[in-house]
């Protein structure tokens, strides 16, 4: 890439302190994003109320759930799988005021669709705090064919239903959760580079 | 800048020192269709000099036949609102600026929270049709210092039946931001207009209780302040305008036939900042537009509000 160039699309990542001026806390996570998690309540256990969700797909993940119903001494509620995680993030979030302070920790296949839910609640996007953890893989939307393929770690990626070959772009969609794929050989067919795994 | 004429049609006193005025175009005009929030700049002339206040357009948004403004009497102020309530009478002719929206609903919102003060309902009353035609969520608390000084009270209560809450002041004491803040669910946004301390109280509120700041809109239309007399040398006017201590500097400009660029001349809208090329004094910032990086570096100005305290300020306009 050259230098100084850069996506304004692109999402930046920080990472997660706690809001001092809040009314209620709602944290999410999934998976590595379990270490943003005990990072953020080992800075301070707030005294407003918390509402601590947490994505555990796999045994790995269990363990560092009761490591932080431990740390938080309050109970969270522990998913095993997205659709789970976004259903119970829902029905909280009719219990919420102005005043919460969000918090997401993940990888992005968490942080886009957990973020989305939260702007179809009213939150602006910009009011969401996210921390990245774990595979940097990324979601590719196929600009020829409308396909998602998820976890893509390479820069050149084989769309799974249209089968053109993609070069992923940092141009990133806040709407679909996912960076555009683009057919890398249109001007001259054939002429594929070598797909390299830059998004381990 | 292009503008309208109109002709005053009606002129009521609604409340205590606040009068209603409704205009229809002149010959020539139409008026333009405007968005709930937007108001007009009303030029008069005052003793051979032009005086010109912003004021918000009260709707409703479907009705280009007529615009209606509302104006309080400030016997502090420097004329233009004393002028309007003693001087503009059906019949006379005005020059108004084309409707500009500084105070547009967040159409996204989920819900939308209003809170006026005195005066500052006025624009509401075109935010209000508008969300009744949009079928949009809304609330509106209008606080005032008594029953006297509750103008449109009647049409608040016919336009939004159960949404509208009043709080007289001297009955039920100011109104409590912490309360009315607390409990609104996500999505909401809120929207305050009136006298500073109200639109403080409110802001720092939903700061403490962590509500995000683009939730939070506010309008206040400032009058120029008025300060030590200088001059201003203009860079590429090559001329120099002395600023009276009652004047503006964009008023001054004017006066000495600069077309000086102006919307909002309230300090809200940015549209008049001129750089600061030079000044042996410091600035005196009242706009609500610059950042406080920007006002750390100046060498900007809105010359709508803001004056020097120094005896020659050089901007490149």
């Amino acid at each position: 890439m050259e230098k100084g160039y850069s996506i304004k699309t692109k999402p930046v990542y920080g990472t997660l302190i706690w809001q001092q001026l809040a009314s209620h806390h709602v944290v999410v996570g999934g998976g590595e994003g379990s270490k943003a998690l005990l990072k953020l309540f080992q800075q301070m256990i707030p005294t407003q109320p918390t509402t601590v969700f947490y994505l555990a797909e796999d045994s790995e993940s269990k363990k560092y759930a009761e490591i932080l119903t431990k740390m938080t001494g309050e109970p969270i509620t522990v998913c095993d799988s997205m659709d789970s995680l976004l259903a119970s993030i829902n029905v909280a979030l009719e219990h919420c005021y102005m005043g919460t302070q969000f918090y997401v920790a993940g990888e992005e296949r968490l942080i886009w669709p957990v973020t989305k839910l939260f702007s179809a609640a009213g939150v602006d996007d910009r009011n969401v705090f996210k921390e990245q953890c774990g595979s940097l893989a990324r979601r590719v939307y196929c600009v020829h064919c409308e396909t998602i393929n998820e976890n893509v770690h390479h820069d050149i990626h084989q769309c799974l239903t249209c089968g053109l070959n993609l070069l992923v772009r940092d141009h990133f969609s806040r709407h679909w959760g996912a960076y555009m794929g683009f057919m890398v050989d249109g001007e001259i067919p054939g002429d594929i580079p070598e797909a390299q795994e830059i998004y381990p | 800048m292009s503008g309208l004429k109109v002709k005053v049609t009606a002129v009521e006193e609604v409340a205590e020192q606040i009068k209603h005025f409704s205009f229809v175009a002149e010959e020539g005009f139409t008026l333009p269709y405007f968005s709930g929030g937007s108001h007009v700049v009303v030029a008069m002339d005052i003793d051979g000099r032009t005086h010109r206040n912003a004021y918000s357009l009260m709707g409703p948004t479907s009705d280009t036949s007529c615009y209606q403004i509302a104006v309080r009497k400030q016997e502090s102020s420097r004329g233009g609102s004393v002028f309007m309530h003693e001087n503009v009478l059906p019949g006379a002719i005005l020059d108004i600026s084309m409707p500009t929206n500084l105070f547009a609903i967040h159409r996204l919102a989920k819900k939308h929270i209003l809170v006026a003060g005195g005066i500052g309902i006025t624009p509401f009353m075109s935010h209000i049709s508008d969300l009744n035609r949009l079928g949009y969520d809304y609330e509106l608390h209008y606080a005032y210092r008594s029953k006297e000084h509750a103008a449109f009270r009647k049409e608040i209560e016919t336009l939004c039946g159960n949404k509208a809450f009043f709080y007289p002041e001297n009955e039920t004491g100011r109104l409590d931001m912490t309360a009315l803040l607390s409990k609104q669910p996500i999505g909401s946004h809120a929207y305050v207009c009136g006298p500073d301390p109200m639109v403080n109280s409110l802001e720092v509120v939903a700061k403490q209780l962590g509500w995000p700041e683009s939730a939070i809109h506010s309008e206040k239309f400032l009058a120029p302040a008025s300060g030590a007399p200088f001059s201003i040398s203009l860079l590429q006017s090559n001329t120099v305008v002395e600023v009276p201590s009652d004047l503006s500097m964009l008023e001054a400009m004017e006066a000495a036939g600069i077309d000086a660029p102006y919307l909002c001349r309230g300090g809200a809208c940015g549209r008049c900042e001129v750089e600061v090329v030079e000044c042996d004094g410091n600035l005196v910032h009242h706009d609500h537009y610059l950042s406080g990086a920007e006002r750390m570096a100046a060498n900007k100005i809105l010359p709508c509000v803001s004056r020097a305290n120094c005896s020659r300020i050089v901007i490149n306009l």
